[in-house]
């Protein structure tokens, strides 16, 4: 089983690898075929993989050879396929595959087309080193090289100018991808951190040990160490306030957002909550998870909320992202981390396959993302149409689709714990995110067809790139049957608690569910009443205070601007002019001179005059005999 | 061979002087042929050097002056094994990437010079030796500077000659003193670090030898507030000599510490953690902040070496294997790293005589496989994993996180902050649209400087994913040393801290 476990690690490097071979070289399409055959293969292999899992019950854990190792400190290269990395692997190589596939037609016309795999590749490889890893150095190597793959990816259209935020909000694709590099790093700050601590106090870094090791600490180490890998965690996951970056990463190709943005980097975040749940799971830390949970509950409202007024098809589904990461924060905070993962997995489906929908609305509307120039697209591109309709029912959380199944438990979870205000926050964030959903799909959609004023032709897409998107657009529907089953395999892991709701959930289980329904089919009815028959904009509602805030993303992005990276270039700018120029170098350069100064003012004593230097001489004398007598003295 | 450090300190020297009756259009490739052999004679210093065995190896001992105990005293172990091979390689690469065709012959007679002096000073084992080789190295490198260098060449060189060489003056009264104790205790005199090590000095006397020997490492580091000549230095000289300067030159000083005053000083030493790590993280900090400001790309290399070389001294003073080993590694990486960024920035000034981020901007388009390379450079710059800056950060962070959690916070600022300087300097130079119709046409790496730049591409990822034929010797040593330092130790404060830093919890 060990090959299996290192041809779905290194067949996404090989690719990588291969196609950057070609990365200075025209178009050619084999590069994108033989990356997408070699991802296949990684699919392959992570379901064999999966299902010796599922057979033997337990794991593989293989160790490569060493990495760093100096003091007591030994970090291997060492990979762990359990049932929870497991799952990720499969999530993670099947939306690569598909994503790998699309890409061949979506970036068809780019003339970067061979480097393009080449990052896209590398991005796998990393997300599997993350995910696989069975120590947290390891993790934190996949997690970097993510963060790097995701900088390259984000800012690949480099040549791009930078514009005023008004224009542009991301300002250009380079902007964006420093951005999300940065952010990210702040985060990565306290992730180190975490790593540190725990490093200092079991003398590993490697999950078993350090697990093992979890009872015998203080209550203040644990709540150190759980704070700081969950503040990594947060730069990620994109979660309030480091968030800003991933809706200006929407700044890359679509096929990029739909992989990195949407189904597997960004949920990151949550696999490092769900992998450190023995961590997360001491009574120690109950009051950070339950932040945790609170956070993510505020995350998935709070964007949920700026999704409402966004005109930008791309931002739309990508502040839809943040809100289904919040809903996977508040259910690994409150402890149901088997449901986590299963919302993620969902997720992963349908959010790549309403991403790639995207894409392909933008390849027929030459890159107009501005969903209030689209409308009546459904007559010329029904695939497509078909395809973002399930995703979005699938994410508004309609039955039988899979989001349905894992929000709902995700619900469930929040009632269950007695957090009732966490509840009620997430079943109206569920409205939300029906109303914004098919706010969306019925502008782009249905109505008039306002694109015929901008001169714009669209067109459906290929067809193998539409029928490469079935096979999510079948787990965006099915997925959410195998809930039971999902629950049983994961958590036979020993390092998986189960997460069962209390009889008196279970008995009104029903009644939720039909709530939180209520809600959705709400939302969806409200969005079809104002949008369905074309749009209408509403002059007053827009110019209104609660509008503009949103609009403005809460003014966080300008906040940070003026109060953080504006006050930092100035703050430079003092330490180099004012600082170092004008006090410490000019102190150098001060004694400096008064040396020089000194020695030009005593040579006017070299007169070449014999009585002066007889003169200087006695002075001399004089000066030495009184520094004897001074020192005889004092002695 | 017994004698190899004899050859790898002379053989350039010699060849140096052979150098002045080569014909000068020869004298390039006599340069690089003759720091090839030095490269093959130091990575042969390496096959043959016992990783196991922590102490000096390949030692020779040459009276020079007996009644005084000075004598021609060199051996390498752990520490310094790496360091000479980097000496070595820069130089080389160094040469094969050099653009320089004025005065070509006196360039390479000037290197082959300058590295005797850089091996020198790592592999004496005799403070005399030590100190002569160290003030050597500046003669060649005040004449590269001062005579190939910019505008300010002048200023810049004699800045930088009288500002090290003040601190390495108050170096030598401290060494002289040291040898004087030696005699005071023993009898005889001895100048031999070894026999120094033997030596255990009241704390007061510590203190003071201590500030004595930091003026001359912490001016050459260059450590806040005394690091203003780098900047001049770097601005004005050619690519060739800011290489060898922030690759090789400025690792003299942090060798320093790890050679001379953690193991003479132990007790000083821990006494000076507070003001190392109060500098250091000021250096990491502030500069990094200066190298964000900066408009000409050079400077922002340059401040970005400083800002980095603070996190190398705060590694020293960590007291744990962790923390030691990650600095001297770091200072490895920094040396390739570095190096390399200020080639890479060599290179566009050769195309267009300017260093100005404002000139430039979608280079990426124009240079693919230079902004491949540059992006690597930086990426490993940053301290991204599986690249060879990210082993001795990590490491330094976390060897110093025992000592003090809330300094480890500040300097790991410097994965951010670092971020921030180096990203914007990438985004104005290589990413947008060409506004600037001169970089239209410029052409792409040449073979010359391809074949300067690769060998440093592979090792930053060799290195960064298997550091381990590195890491080992380095750490053995580095062990070693500090059990020395341990028992050495008087002060009860000093002892504990010491054995405190490297214990895990599970250790306990």
């Amino acid at each position: 089983m060990e090959k299996f476990v290192y041809i779905a690690l290194f067949a996404p490097l090989v690719s990588s690898l291969f196609a950057a071979l070609f990365g200075m070289s025209p178009k050619k399409t084999f590069v994108g075929v033989i990356a997408s055959l070699l991802l296949a293969t990684s699919f392959v292999a992570s379901a064999i993989l999966a299902a010796y899992v599922v057979q033997t019950g337990h794991g593989i854990h293989v160790t490569m050879m060493d990495w760093i190792s100096a003091g007591d400190l030994a970090i291997p290269f060492g990979f762990v396929v359990d049932h929870v990395s497991v799952t990720m692997m499969v999530v993670v190589t099947l939306v690569s595959t598909v994503v790998h596939i699309y890409s061949i037609g979506y970036m068809d016309h780019d003339k970067s087309f061979n480097r393009f795999f080449s990052y896209l590749s590398a991005f796998v490889f990393s997300m599997l080193v993350l995910v696989m890893s069975d120590n947290f150095a390891g993790l934190f190597i996949g997690w970097e090289g993510v963060g790097v793959c995701s900088w390259l990816l984000i800012g690949f259209w480099y040549h791009k100018a930078d514009q005023s935020p008004e224009v542009n909000p991301s300002i250009s694709p380079s902007w964006a991808a420093n951005e999300a590099f940065i952010v990210n790093r702040i985060a990565d700050l306290a992730m180190l951190v975490g790593i540190f601590v725990l490093y200092w106090n079991t003398g590993s870094l490697q999950y078993d040990v350090v697990f093992a090791a979890l009872p015998y600490l203080d209550e203040s180490i644990l709540t150190l160490a759980a704070i700081a890998l969950f503040i990594g965690a947060m730069g990620k996951s994109a979660q309030f306030p480091l968030h800003t970056w991933l809706t200006d990463a929407m700044e890359g190709p679509t096929p990029v957002s739909a992989l990195i943005h949407a189904a597997t980097m960004v949920t990151a975040g949550v696999f490092l909550v769900i992998r450190a749940n023995p961590l997360y799971s001491m009574p120690e830390v109950s009051e950070v998870s339950f932040f945790i949970a609170a956070l993510g509950t505020f995350v998935a409202f709070f964007a949920a909320s700026m999704a409402l007024v966004e005109r930008d098809l791309k931002r739309i589904i990508a502040y839809s992202t943040l809100s289904q990461l919040g809903y996977m924060f508040a259910a690994a905070g409150l402890g149901a981390y088997w449901i986590a993962l299963f919302h993620l997995a969902a997720h992963a489906f349908f959010k790549a396959l309403l991403f790639l929908g995207a894409g392909n609305v933008m390849h027929a509307m030459h890159d107009e993302l501005d969903i209030f120039k689209m409308g009546g697209l459904k007559k010329v591109m029904r695939g497509t149409y078909l395809y973002m309709g399930i995703a979005s029912i699938a994410l508004a959380g309609i039955p039988p689709l899979a989001g349905f199944f894992s929000k709902d438990a995700i619900i469930e979870t929040a009632f269950n714990e007695g957090t009732l205000f966490l509840w009620a926050m997430l079943v109206v964030t569920a409205g939300m995110t029906a109303f914004y959903s098919f706010r969306q799909v019925f502008l782009t959609f249905d109505g008039d067809e306002r694109y015929k004023e901008f001169d714009i032709h669209p067109h459906e897409m290929y067809k193998f790139v539409l029928v490469a998107m079935s096979p999510l657009a079948l787990l965006a529907i099915i997925a959410g049957f195998f809930q039971g089953a999902f629950q049983k395999f994961v958590t036979s892991s020993p390092l998986m608690p189960d997460y069962v709701m209390s009889e008196h959930t279970h008995h009104l289980a029903i009644y939720l569910g039909i709530l939180v329904l209520i809600f959705a089919v709400g939302g969806i009815v409200l969005a079809w009443k104002k949008y369905g028959n074309g749009l209408k904009r509403d002059e007053k509602c827009e110019n209104s205070f609660i509008f503009q805030l949103l609009k403005n993303q809460y003014y966080i992005p300008k906040f940070y601007a003026e109060f953080i990276s504006k006050p930092y270039y100035l703050l430079s700018q003092i330490m180099w002019k004012s600082v170092d120029m004008k006090i410490v170098d000019a102190t150098v350069d001060s004694i400096a001179y008064l040396f020089f100064k000194g020695g030009d003012q005593t040579r006017k004593m070299q007169t070449g005059n014999l009585s002066n230097y007889l003169n200087w001489m006695a002075v001399g004398l004089v000066l030495m005999l009184l520094v004897a007598a001074v020192t005889a003295l004092i002695a | 061979m017994d004698n190899i450090l004899s050859v790898l300190i002379f053989f350039p020297a010699v060849a140096g002087l052979l150098g002045f009756v080569v014909d000068k259009s020869s004298a390039r490739v006599y340069g690089i042929s003759v720091a090839t052999v030095e490269l093959l004679l130091a990575i042969w210093l390496w096959m043959s050097f016992d990783g196991t065995n922590a102490g000096m190896q390949f030692v020779e001992l040459i009276p020079l002056v007996p009644d005084f105990g000075i004598n021609y005293y060199v051996g390498v172990d752990g520490i310094s094994l790496f360091i000479v091979i980097m000496a070595a390689l820069m130089t080389l690469l160094g040469m094969i990437g050099m653009s320089i065709e004025k005065d070509i012959k006196n360039m390479i007679i000037s290197l082959l010079f300058l590295e005797m002096t850089m091996i020198g000073v790592f592999v004496a084992l005799d403070a005399i030796v030590f100190y002569v080789f160290w003030e050597l190295s500046l003669v060649p490198m005040l004449y590269i500077i001062g005579a190939w260098g910019g505008p300010r060449r002048i200023y810049a060189s004699i800045k930088f000659f009288l500002y090290t060489f003040t601190g390495s003056l108050i170096m030598l009264v401290g060494m002289l003193f040291m040898a004087y104790l030696y005699y005071s205790v023993s009898g005889v005199w001895s100048f031999s670090i070894t026999d120094w090590y033997a030596l255990v000095l009241p704390v007061n006397y510590q203190v003071w030898l201590f500030m004595a020997f930091f003026a001359g490492f912490a001016i050459k580091v260059p450590m806040f507030p005394f690091h203003t000549w780098l900047p001049y230095a770097h601005g004005q000289a050619p690519t060739i000599g800011s290489v060898i300067l922030a690759a090789v030159l400025l690792k003299m000083g942090t060798y320093g510490f790890v050679r001379f005053s953690l193991p003479l000083f132990p007790d000083a030493s821990v006494m000076m953690i507070p003001l190392i790590t109060v500098l250091a993280v000021i250096m990491i900090i502030y500069t990094a902040m200066v190298a964000y400001a900066q408009e000409d790309m050079k400077q922002v290399i340059a401040y970005s070496s400083v800002s980095h070389m603070g996190v190398i001294v705060l590694g020293t003073f960590a007291m744990n294997a962790e923390g030691i080993s990650g600095s001297i590694f770091l200072m490895l990486s920094h040396g390739i790293v570095s190096g390399a960024l200020f080639m890479l920035v060599g290179v566009i000034y050769d195309r267009r005589h300017t260093k100005m981020m404002s000139e430039f901007g979608g280079l990426a388009a124009v240079m693919p496989k230079y902004a491949v390379i540059f992006g690597i450079m930086l990426m490993a710059s940053v301290g991204l994993p599986l690249t060879i800056g990210f082993v001795g950060e990590f490491l330094v962070l976390l060897g110093f996180y025992k000592v003090s959690p809330i300094a480890t916070i500040l300097a790991g600022t410097t994965i951010i902050i670092g971020a921030i300087y180096m990203l914007t300097l990438f985004k104005r130079t290589f990413f947008g649209p060409i506004t600037n119709e001169a970089n239209r046409n410029l052409p792409d790496l040449d073979t010359k400087e391809m074949s300067a730049l690769v060998p440093l591409v592979l090792i930053v990822v060799w290195l960064g994913v298997y550091p381990k034929p590195v890491l080992e010797p380095i750490d053995t040593s580095v062990k070693a040393l500090l059990s020395f330092m341990e028992e050495k130790a008087q002060t009860p404060e000093a002892k504990e801290t010491i054995i405190l830093t490297k214990q895990t919890k599970e250790a306990e």
